[in-house]
């Protein structure tokens, strides 16, 4: 018996993607997962820029991780110009990508991923009936929001930074404002990890290796090694382990480690980081029946809901901590130089790499995003836990099939313009 | 809140779409956190695949098009969607000008040829363009991203059968309401005086400079705004691509002239 089952435009995702399975005696012949959005080349724009304009031009990548380009490429620049940031713009760098993440994970598991556990085709339409759930949402993504205007200066594409430091600081009173929004949520994000603890995920274990920042005294976010359960290796370094290549049938890139697939993302972080979570959020797992590390690549849903709450702490730790002074920004000496920086964003590890001439132009510049770097993963998985569900009506076995894409908060939009070079 | 005035009429059918671009702008529409739940009372949200299974493409009454014609799958879904509609908008700088990706017309060809990969690649492209360059359209949202609050306005607007206006001051207006101290007096590289404003001034506000990504208007004084920041010192060139980063498309037609005489 042979099926092939196309799945054109497939929906709650950012980006546009589709995926041509074909099942022959009960064997997967062809499992194909394809961006259909068109190229928009982002690195062949990024050269022949000056260095301070990459973090505008590339936030212009995905709206969802506006935040998180304009801060790696920030970094991969002051890396290249050895210039060391403040511990203020740190902090407050780590704070934006904090609201950044909240609010990226609180759409992500009401307003994508929910529905399907719940029986719904959407947010809109469950709105009635779980109501409660959804303003719930909806306040998680509106405290998000507002770090992100307060510390970025705008909700989306942020404005406030730059290389060296921050162009306009927060006001004391905005981050009173804040803490008092935090505080308001605490208690949304703790029901968001027990209603995610409680959803019943697909019985389904594929080993695969983990892959995000690690550092040895806190979740890392800004700084770290790449770490996995094989080896820890340099940011720098990263060229050496990850290879990126094309597949004749796609317009992304595809990343692989050592020749294999790997995850990148919120269960990939637990899974190496999670003994340096808040206490309320080892409280959610150790109240929950999951634990970590956990290859269910279903229970990245449960591992965003953790990280709400994680960073909901890290957030008030972060203000608390901060005692805001105007600082000069930190300037550059031209020279012709390199820097690599790679950060934790939503959906996993992202990288930026540039070269710069001695006037501080752009001459190279490489990207690699953590949905390029999940495709093959997400592939192998879909071929791996297709047996299990081959049984089900093609109707049932295509809900199994997107819940599993979906799991990993794919965005289709970073994956596909990063089209390489192929000097032939 | 919005508050909610009961409409005779049926409500209008809205659809949101999104071609090659970033969901910058689909996600501004959804981030009215509190009004996004009372809007489906107004409006009849038919199809949004950014966040929604089912669709209805039977017809719509309004559709909000994010993002810029950059592959033959895109010019097929526009024009798919544009015979079923009423009113169109373009929503954000890419579907209004092709934004920052259209920046790719003016670098050179051989830059970018090199980064297609494979022949799949090439068949399927076209010039990214922003989509009046190929369907017709009722309205523009510019902006990158477009501000959410004039997203809600404009839908409210429409529903209620009024006519929404067209923002044609610069963006220097509400950047001086803001008591914002002037870029150019200090030197630097803002395209504010020629830029249409209704953003609030919210790069400047935050620290930046503006880099026009709203789109000229209407009596922009290009020439005047070069000459003026070249005497404060900064290189034309610099100058000409800036204002091209996000809206080079729709600079005027002079101003593309211009461009091919620097250019040889």
């Amino acid at each position: 018996m042979s099926r092939i089952i196309k799945l054109n435009h497939i929906t709650k995702i950012e980006g546009h993607a589709s995926l041509n399975l074909s099942i022959k005696d009960g064997k997967v012949k062809v499992c194909e997962l394809q961006a259909t959005e068109g190229s928009r080349y982002f690195e062949g724009l990024l050269k022949g820029n000056d260095y301070y304009e990459a973090s505008e031009l590339s936030s212009r990548i995905c709206g969802i991780c506006s935040c998180a380009h304009t801060v790696t490429s920030i970094q991969a620049m002051e890396n290249a110009l050895g210039i060391k940031p403040s511990k203020q713009t740190v902090l407050l760098r780590e704070l934006l990508t904090i609201g950044e993440r909240i609010r990226s994970h609180a759409t992500h598991l009401y307003f994508l991923a929910l529905p399907d556990y719940v029986g719904y085709e959407s947010a809109l339409a469950m709105a009635d009936k779980y109501k409660k759930e959804i303003l719930r949402a909806l306040r998680i993504i509106k405290l998000g929001n507002s770090i992100v205007k307060v510390v970025g200066g705008r909700d989306l594409h942020p404005v406030s930074l730059t290389v060296g430091g921050f162009l306009k600081i927060p006001l004391e009173e905005q981050l009173a404002g804040l803490k008092k929004e935090l505080s308001l949520v605490k208690d949304d994000a703790a029901q968001t990890g027990r209603l995610f603890a409680k959803l019943k995920y697909p019985n389904f274990i594929n080993k695969t290796e983990s892959s995000s920042l690690a550092q040895n005294s806190e979740f890392a976010t800004l700084y770290g090694d790449i770490k996995s359960e094989s080896r820890a290796f340099m940011q720098k370094q990263y060229k050496k382990y990850f290879k990126e290549y094309h597949e004749e049938y796609a317009t992304s890139n595809f990343v692989v480690k050592e020749g294999k697939s790997y995850r990148v993302g919120a269960l990939a972080r637990l899974n190496n980081n999670h003994k340096l979570l808040s206490s309320n959020a080892k409280k959610i797992i150790s109240s929950s029946r999951i634990s970590f590390p956990n290859y269910n690549p279903f229970i990245n849903n449960f591992a965003q809901a953790v990280e709400v709450v994680h960073f909901v702490d890290r957030a008030v730790q972060i203000i608390n901590s901060l005692n805001l002074k105007k600082e000069p920004i930190k300037k550059a000496r031209l020279r012709p130089c390199h820097g690599v920086a790679a950060i934790e964003v939503p959906r996993g590890t992202l990288f930026h790499e540039y070269e710069l001439d001695e006037n501080g132009i752009i001459t190279y510049a490489n990207i690699i995003t953590p949905t390029a770097q999940n495709l093959r993963n997400i592939q192998d998985d879909i071929r791996a836990f297709l047996p299990q569900i081959m049984n089900l009506p093609e109707k049932k076995l295509i809900l199994e099939i997107e819940k599993l894409i979906r799991a990993y908060d794919p965005c289709f939009s970073c994956s596909t313009h990063f089209l390489k070079v192929n000097f032939v | 809140m919005m508050r909610l005035r009961i409409i005779k009429m049926t409500k209008p059918k809205v659809g949101f779409y999104g071609i090659t671009g970033c969901a910058g702008c689909l996600l501004s529409a959804i981030f009215n956190e509190d009004d996004i739940l009372p809007l489906t009372k107004i409006v009849d949200i038919v199809a949004f695949p950014f966040i929604k299974e089912k669709k209805d493409e039977s017809g719509f009454d309004i559709v909000f098009m994010e993002g810029l014609v950059a592959s033959k799958e895109d010019l097929r879904v526009l024009k798919e969607i544009r015979e079923k509609t009423k009113v169109l908008v373009s929503l954000g700088a890419c579907a209004c000008t092709g934004g920052v990706p259209a920046f790719r017309n003016f670098i050179q060809h051989d830059d970018y040829q090199r980064l297609v990969f494979h022949k799949r690649m090439k068949l399927e492209d076209l010039e990214p363009s922003p989509i009046d360059k190929h369907v017709k359209v009722e309205y523009y949202l510019p902006g990158c991203p477009p501000d959410k609050n004039e997203i809600l306005t404009f839908i409210k607007d429409l529903a209620l059968g009024k006519k929404p206006k067209r923002y044609d001051k610069p963006v220097c207006f509400e950047c001086r309401l803001n008591k914002n101290k002037c870029f150019l007096d200090k030197g630097e590289l803002c395209l504010g005086p020629v830029t249409v404003g209704n953003c609030n001034s919210v790069c400047v506000n935050g620290g930046l400079v503006c880099w026009g990504c709203r789109g000229p208007t209407p009596d922009a004084n290009f020439e005047t705004l070069i000459s003026l920041l070249h005497e404060k010192g900064i290189d034309i060139v610099n100058i000409r691509d800036r204002m091209k980063a996000f809206v080079g498309l729709k600079l005027p037609e002079e101003e593309k002239k211009n461009e091919q005489d620097y250019k040889t």
